[in-house]
C-alpha cells in the first residue's frame, strides 16, 4: 500500500545532513510498525516522509501505486487530510475550544457536514473514553486526557494509517499504558500504526520493529 | 493551471477520497473562534486601530461641535451689527440729520438705525449726598433707535422713548456697575451728570450689542447734546448704529454711507461684522485639513499595530497553523483564515473606537454645555477604513503564515 524505494532526505542548510539514506520499506494495511533509535537518528525524518510532511530529495514514494512525487499539492493535502492521522508528542490541541471542537478540527477541511463532523468528533471521543470530558478545555485536562483527545482528532474522520511521533513522550506509566491499549484497540479494528518511540514498552507492542541509525534504517 | 486541476481530480479519484475545502461558513467561523478565544491577543492586536478609530470620530466630532457653537455665538451677536462713523469727528452736518437716518433706515435688510454720541468720562455723583465725591463715568447719548440696536437688558426700570428724545428730557439709564459705584438700588433717583440733574429711569444688567454700554450711563441722544454744550475736555465722538437683519450685516456695511452722505459718501466708515458664513467656512476648512492628517495617521497606526501583532501571532501560532496544514488545510485556507481575521479585528476595533469616540464627544460636549455634532458618517468612516487597514495589515503575515512547512511547525 505505501511503498518506499531508496528514499532519502538530505538537509541542505550550511553543512548537509543526511538525515535519512537510500531506505526501501513497504507497509501493508493493518500494520503496527516501531520506529526506534538514537536521538537524531532520523526517526522522525521517516515519519514526516512516509506522513507527506515531508518530501523525499531523492527515491521513490508510491501510495496505491500512484507516485507521490507527481502529485499536486491539493492531492497531498487531501491524503494528509482523509488517508492519515497524526499524533504528536506535543498534543497541539487549540486552547479555548472544548475537547470536541478540538476532534472537530481534524475533520474541517475534509468531505462532511458540520452535523456529520461533530457526531463523529462525539463518536471518537467516547471510544477514547472520554465521553464526560466532552466540553472540557484542554487546558484542564491531564496529559493522558489531552493525548486520548489528539488520538480522536487523529481517528475521527477514520484513517487507514495513524502516525505516532512519541505519542507517549510527555506521558507517566499509567496514562502511557492507557494511550497503548488505545492504540492496540484502533490496530484490531484495521488501522495501520506507525509509531516513533524510543520506550521499549512501547516498542513491544509493534508487530514490526524498524531500528534507524545515523539514517539506515534495519527492520529486526 | 487547468491541466493540473485536472489532474489533482483525477489523482484525488483514483484514492477514493476528496479535495480539501472550506466552505464560507466554516471560514468565518474558524476566524471568529480564533478571534473570540484568545481575547488578550485579540485586544493586543485591535489596541491601536480602537485608539485611532476613536481620536478620528471624537476629533472630527467636536471640531464640528465647536464649528457649531461658534456659528451660533456669531450669527446670534455679532452678525446683525453695522457702526458707521465719519473718517474725521469735524464732519457733522448732514448725515446725522432725521433725513439721512431715515433713507439708511429704509435700506433693505435694515431693522433699526440711531444716532449715539460718546461724551467719554463726565463727573457724576448722586443729588441727595453732598458729600459724596463725584465719580468719572463715561457717557453714552443714544437716540431711541440706537438704543434699541445697544437693546440694553433691564434689571429695573424701563427705557426712554420718543418723548424723551423730543424734549431732552434729562433721564439716564445705568449700568449695574455703574449703579453701584454711584449706591443705586431703584428707579427714581436723582443724579448729577456733570452737574446737570437727572432721573434714573432704568437699571441694566446686559446689552445686546456695543458692550462698552456696560460700563457706561446711557442718556438721550439730545440731553446728550446739551451735556455736550456745558463745555468738557474730551471731544465728543458720533456715529450711527444699525442693526441689519441676519447675514446682511456686510451689504448694509457697504450701502450706509452713501445712504448717509450721498455727496462724499468716503467721509464716512463703515464697520461691519466678518460675514459668519465666511468665517465658518474658514474654521470648516481648517478642521477639515486636520481631520484629514488625523485619519491619515489613525489609519497608518492601525494598519501598523494589526500587523506587528498578526505577524508576532502567526509566530505564536505556528503549531496550529502546521497542525492544520497536516490535518488537510491548503495554503489558500490558512492564507485566507489569517486574513479574515485581521479583517474582523480591524472592524471591531473600528466600532469599539467610535464608539468611544462618540462617548469622548459627548462627554466633553455635557460638561462644556455644548450641543453635541455627532456625525454618523465619520463612525462609518472609521468602521470601514479600520476593516480596510485590519485586511491590508493581514496579507503579508498570512501569506508568511502560508508558506511555513506543515513539518517545522509541529516539531515542537
Ligand atoms: N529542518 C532541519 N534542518 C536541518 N537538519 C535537520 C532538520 N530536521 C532534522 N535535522 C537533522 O536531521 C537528523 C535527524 O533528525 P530527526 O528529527 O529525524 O531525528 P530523531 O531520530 O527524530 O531524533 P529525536 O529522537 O531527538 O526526535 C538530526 O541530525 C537533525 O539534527
Ligand atoms: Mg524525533
Amino acid at each position: 500500500m505505501l511503498v518506499l524505494r531508496d528514499v532519502s532526505r538530505t538537509y541542505q542548510d550550511g553543512q548537509p545532513v543526511h538525515a535519512l539514506r537510500a531506505t526501501n520499506l513497504r507497509v501493508e494495511q493493518g500494520d503496527y510498525i516501531s520506529i526506534t533509535g538514537p536521538s537524531g537518528s532520523g526517526k522522525s525524518t521517516l515519519l514526516n516522509l512516509v506522513g507527506l510532511l515531508d518530501v523525499p530529495t531523492a527515491g521513490s514514494y508510491l501510495i496505491g501505486g500512484m507516485e507521490t512525487a507527481d502529485c499536486g499539492p491539493a492531492t497531498l493535502g487531501a491524503i494528509r487530510g482523509q488517508l492519515f492521522g497524526f499524533v504528536f508528542q506535543a498534543f497541539h490541541l487549540l486552547p479555548g475550544r472544548t475537547a470536541v471542537e478540538n476532534v472537530e478540527l481534524g475533520m474541517l477541511y475534509g468531505p462532511h457536514t458540520r452535523r456529520q463532523r461533530r457526531s463523529m468528533a462525539t463518536e471518537a471521543l467516547e471510544r477514547m473514553g472520554l465521553s464526560h470530558r466532552m466540553h472540557a478545555d484542554p487546558r484542564q485536562l491531564s496529559g493522558g486526557e489531552k493525548q486520548r483527545v489528539a488520538i480522536a482528532r487523529a481517528v475521527a474522520a477514520r484513517p487507514r494509517v495513524l502516525f505516532c511521533d512519541e505519542p507517549t513522550g510527555n506521558l507517566d506509566t499509567t496514562n502511557t499504558a492507557a494511550v497503548l491499549a488505545v492504540l492496540r484497540q484502533l490496530n484490531q479494528d484495521g488501522l495501520t500504526l506507525i509509531v516513533v518511540t524510543h520506550d521499549s514498552q512501547v516498542a513491544s507492542e509493534a508487530r514490526r520493529r524498524l531500528r534507524v541509525t545515523d539514517g539506515v534504517v534495519d527492520e529486526t | 493551471m487547468r491541466t493540473r486541476r485536472r489532474k489533482e481530480r483525477d489523482e484525488i479519484g483514483r484514492l477514493g477520497i476528496e479535495r480539501s475545502r472550506l466552505d464560507i461558513r466554516d471560514l468565518f467561523r474558524e476566524a471568529s473562534v480564533s478571534v473570540l478565544s484568545n481575547p488578550g491577543r485579540s485586544l493586543v492586536t485591535v489596541v491601536g486601530t480602537i485608539l485611532g478609530a476613536a481620536a478620528f470620530v471624537a476629533s472630527l466630532g467636536l471640531g464640528s461641535t465647536l464649528n457649531q457653537q461658534v456659528s451660533t455665538a456669531f450669527d446670534l451677536r455679532r452678525a446683525t451689527e453695522v457702526l458707521v462713523e465719519p473718517e474725521d469727528q469735524a464732519t457733522t452736518d448732514g448725515w446725522l440729520q432725521d433725513a439721512a437716518i431715515g433713507r439708511l433706515t429704509r435700506l433693505n435688510g435694515v431693522v433699526a438705525a440711531g444716532r449715539r454720541v460718546s461724551l467719554g468720562e463726565r463727573p457724576m455723583r448722586r443729588m441727595i449726598d453732598l458729600r459724596q465725591s463725584s465719580t468719572g463715568v463715561p457717557v453714552i447719548g443714544a437716540d431711541p433707535s440706537a438704543l434699541q440696536v445697544m437693546a440694553p437688558r433691564l434689571t429695573v426700570g424701563r427705557s426712554f422713548g420718543e418723548f424723551h428724545e423730543r424734549h431732552a428730557t434729562p433721564v439716564v439709564m445705568l449700568s449695574t456697575t455703574v449703579a453701584r459705584q454711584l449706591g443705586i438700588h431703584r428707579t427714581g433717583v436723582a443724579v448729577f451728570v456733570a452737574d446737570q440733574a437727572h432721573t434714573v429711569v432704568g437699571i441694566f444688567h446686559d446689552v445686546e450689542r456695543r458692550p462698552e454700554a456696560m460700563a457706561a450711563a446711557i442718556v438721550p441722544y439730545s440731553a446728550a447734546e446739551r451735556l455736550d454744550q456745558s463745555g468738557a475736555s474730551q471731544p465728543a465722538k458720533r456715529d450711527v448704529l444699525v442693526e441689519t437683519s441676519p447675514g446682511a450685516a456686510q451689504l448694509i456695511g457697504r450701502q450706509a454711507p452713501l445712504a448717509l452722505r450721498p455727496e462724499a459718501p468716503a467721509e464716512l466708515r463703515a464697520v461691519a461684522p466678518p460675514d459668519p458664513r465666511t468665517l465658518r467656512q474658514e474654521i470648516e476648512g481648517s478642521t477639515t485639513r486636520t481631520t484629514l492628517l488625523i485619519s491619515g495617521v489613525a489609519l497608518l497606526m492601525g494598519t501598523i499595530s494589526i500587523g506587528n501583532a498578526a505577524t508576532s501571532g502567526v509566530a505564536q501560532r505556528t503549531g496550529e497553523i502546521g497542525l492544520r496544514r497536516a490535518v488537510g488545510a491548503r495554503r489558500r485556507h490558512i492564507f485566507g483564515q489569517l486574513v479574515l481575521e485581521t479583517t474582523v479585528l480591524g472592524g471591531l476595533g473600528g466600532a469599539v473606537g467610535a464608539l468611544l469616540g462618540v462617548l469622548t464627544i459627548s462627554i466633553v460636549s455635557v460638561v462644556n454645555g455644548w450641543t453635541p455634532a455627532v456625525e454618523i458618517r465619520s463612525a462609518l468612516f472609521a468602521c470601514t477604513a479600520s476593516t480596510i487597514a485590519g485586511l491590508l495589515a493581514g496579507l503579508v503575515p498570512a501569506a508568511r503564515a502560508a508558506r511555513i512547512p506543515p513539518v517545522q511547525a509541529l516539531q515542537r
